[in-house]
């Protein structure tokens, strides 16, 4: 790098400064769009797998073709004993989820979606800040998430409403159990939830959840269960997440209207960018040719482009990270927040900053067209 | 005297067939060390094309040019701009000064282009501010200054890598004639105290008497005038 290219770059950003502000204003916003749009993604994804990685179990049993948590269809319940006999469990035990109608004590009607937790109570809230979860073997009792208060129509332990005409008493409130849907989580025990959901006989349930033994192969295991018990599907934890999750989002179509969005946002602050280089440069024309004229080689030219590139992007992409994370914390107790993971910010800033670097293609290209000797023209 | 620079045969034409048009004509010329030379013709007699290939800015359609002794490759562009970094000051006629950059930084950026260590730069700096009267204005930029210190400058921006050749295109053209006979005069005692070639373009006939060699061209055709019929002569454009 010559040692001229960065203070040139810079001091000749910083002379328009009404400009330049300008510029870093447009970028960051259209970082924000794009960062919010996958901190949507990612926040609707955690949503999609919050339960089945919280579970605290390797293994998820289930029935063949079941596309996510959410449309698990009945399993015989003796599928726990036989799971539990094969080589290398340590312990199983299952998991009921169904689709039944939720009464508000007001009469409002809406639909939830009910898990029903054996003795552990794996697969069941992660957090409790009102309540016992163990109150769920209490009869007609449950635990909602306080995110779904309002929608359920409650507000206290101890509230009382009814699911497909029965009673329902809230034993607890969990928290960050969100769902993308309009249907509330509604945790209760296997033996009620069979008591709401019809459609299932009493011997059935959806899932067996498996831990292995210590120090077993999770995929010798899965393998295993495969073999020796049957009409079943058998799938690690991170192989179900990512199937429910692939489920909601190309299946249902409104994960690819995210990733387009996002994309979208990133395309914005390219052209922004791309422009305001574009023109910074042509507003500079002569003072470049005086570089060539004077001695600076091409690439000391393409140098303070790229510089400049760099340093609006920098500038965007930080003020940009700004704006996200503010709104990553007010989205935080919302149904869908904006989340990231260090892999999908550190892949979105170097994606931003080749936008950038891309951007200044048009700009170089007007440098290299440019003949020195213009000077003597004024 | 030392031979700098040489233009052997050179021709330059533009366009092809029917409408070639030939704009230099075997300029044969050669510039000596601390020498001042003025070039002088009407309106597209050329003057601007020769200063231009004097510069390495423009390549010539016949003939080569010679800087120390060496010949210029016109067709490399990376050792064109090598000649022009390290053996070339150009003053242009509205000085060209990087408006975002301080008068400082104007000259220290030729300074660490050329390769000048830091401290070479700054004395450098100092005493091409201190002979030219411009220090004061040192951290100003180049909006703040009059037409003849933004002139001033660009004469030491030419001069502040020490180059062996400086050209100049109408650095007067600008400036009203006392500030220009000013400028012209300091220009021509700075080149002298470096012992540079120094090349001025320039309509104004008043100038002629300061220059050491009257350089005529017309019609692409280049010669030599004594100084008394340079001056006599009445077909330069009046300021």
């Amino acid at each position: 790098m010559n040692s001229v290219a960065i203070p040139v770059a810079t001091q000749m950003l910083f002379h328009n400064r009404p400009r330049f502000i300008m510029t870093v204003v447009g970028i960051a916003i259209a970082f924000f769009l794009a960062a919010a749009q996958i901190g949507l993604l990612v926040g609707w994804i955690n949503t999609n797998s919050a339960i089945i990685k919280h579970a605290g179990v390797d293994i998820w049993v289930m029935a063949q073709e079941t596309r996510t948590l959410d449309y698990g269809t009945a399993i015989p319940r003796h599928r726990i004993q036989q799971v539990s006999s094969v080589q290398g469990v340590a312990w199983a035990e299952g998991m009921l989820v169904g689709w039944v109608n939720w009464q508000h004590p007001e009469g409002k009607h809406i639909t939830v979606e009910v898990i029903g937790l054996d003795k552990a109570n794996a697969g069941g809230p992660w957090l409790m800040p009102e309540g016992n979860i163990s109150s769920i073997h209490l009869p007609q009792t449950v635990v909602v998430d306080e995110l779904s208060k309002q929608t359920l129509g409650v507000r206290q332990i101890g509230d009382e409403a009814e699911m497909e005409g029965r009673r329902v008493i809230i034993g607890g409130f969990s928290r960050g159990v969100r769902t993308f849907t309009a249907s509330p989580f509604v945790f209760t025990s296997i033996d009620n939830a069979l008591d709401y959901v019809a459609y299932y006989q009493d011997d059935e349930i959806s899932y067996v959840l498996v831990r292995i033994d210590p120090g077993a192969d999770v995929m010798q295991v899965r393998d295993r269960i495969a073999r020796e018990v049957s009409h079943v599907e058998v799938l690690t934890t991170a192989e179900f997440a990512e199937r429910s999750v692939k489920y909601w989002m190309l299946e249902t179509g409104v994960g690819i209207t995210v990733i387009i969005t996002a994309a979208l946002g990133l395309l914005v602050g390219a052209v922004i960018m791309s422009q305001t280089l574009f023109a910074i440069t042509q507003d500079h024309i002569a003072n470049y040719a005086t570089l060539l004229a004077l001695g600076f080689h091409q690439k000391t030219l393409r140098q303070i482009v790229l510089t400049q590139s760099l340093s609006l992007g920098g500038l965007g992409i930080v003020v940009g990270s700004v704006l996200f994370f503010i709104a990553c914390n007010a989205s935080a107790t919302t149904p869908i927040p904006l989340e990231t993971t260090p892999m999908v910010s550190t892949s979105l800033i170097l994606f931003s900053l080749l936008c950038c670097i891309a951007s200044s293609w048009f700009s170089i290209r007007a440098i290299f067209k440019l003949d020195p000797v213009m000077v003597f023209h004024g | 005297m030392k031979s700098v620079m040489a233009c052997q045969g050179i021709s330059k034409s533009y366009g092809a067939g029917d409408i070639l048009e030939r704009v230099l004509k075997r300029v044969d010329l050669e510039l000596f060390e601390g020498q001042a030379s003025v070039l002088v013709g009407p309106s597209g007699s050329g003057k601007t094309t020769l200063l231009s290939i004097l510069g390495c800015l423009l390549a010539p359609s016949e003939g080569q040019l010679l800087i120390a002794d060496q010949t210029v490759n016109f067709s490399d562009k990376s050792s064109l701009t090598e000649v022009r970094r390290k053996k070339l000051g150009f003053i242009f006629q509205h000085a060209q000064l990087l408006p975002f950059l301080t008068i400082e930084e104007n000259l220290a950026i030729v300074g660490r282009n050329a390769g000048m260590e830091d401290m070479d730069i700054k004395q450098r700096l100092d005493g091409l501010l201190q002979r030219l009267e411009l220090k004061v204005m040192r951290y100003k930029y180049p909006a703040q200054l009059s037409g003849g210190q933004r002139q001033r400058v660009a004469i030491a921006r030419a001069l502040l890598h020490r180059p062996s050749i400086v050209l100049a295109d109408e650095p007067t053209a600008a400036l009203d004639w006392n500030t220009g006979k000013t400028v012209v005069e300091l220009l021509l005692e700075q080149a002298r105290l470096e012992k540079a070639v120094l090349v001025v373009v320039t309509h104004d006939t008043r100038m002629l008497p300061l220059f050491d060699r009257i350089l005529t061209i017309a019609d692409g055709l280049l010669s030599e005038q004594r100084q008394t019929a340079a001056v006599e002569n009445t077909f330069y454009t009046q300021p």
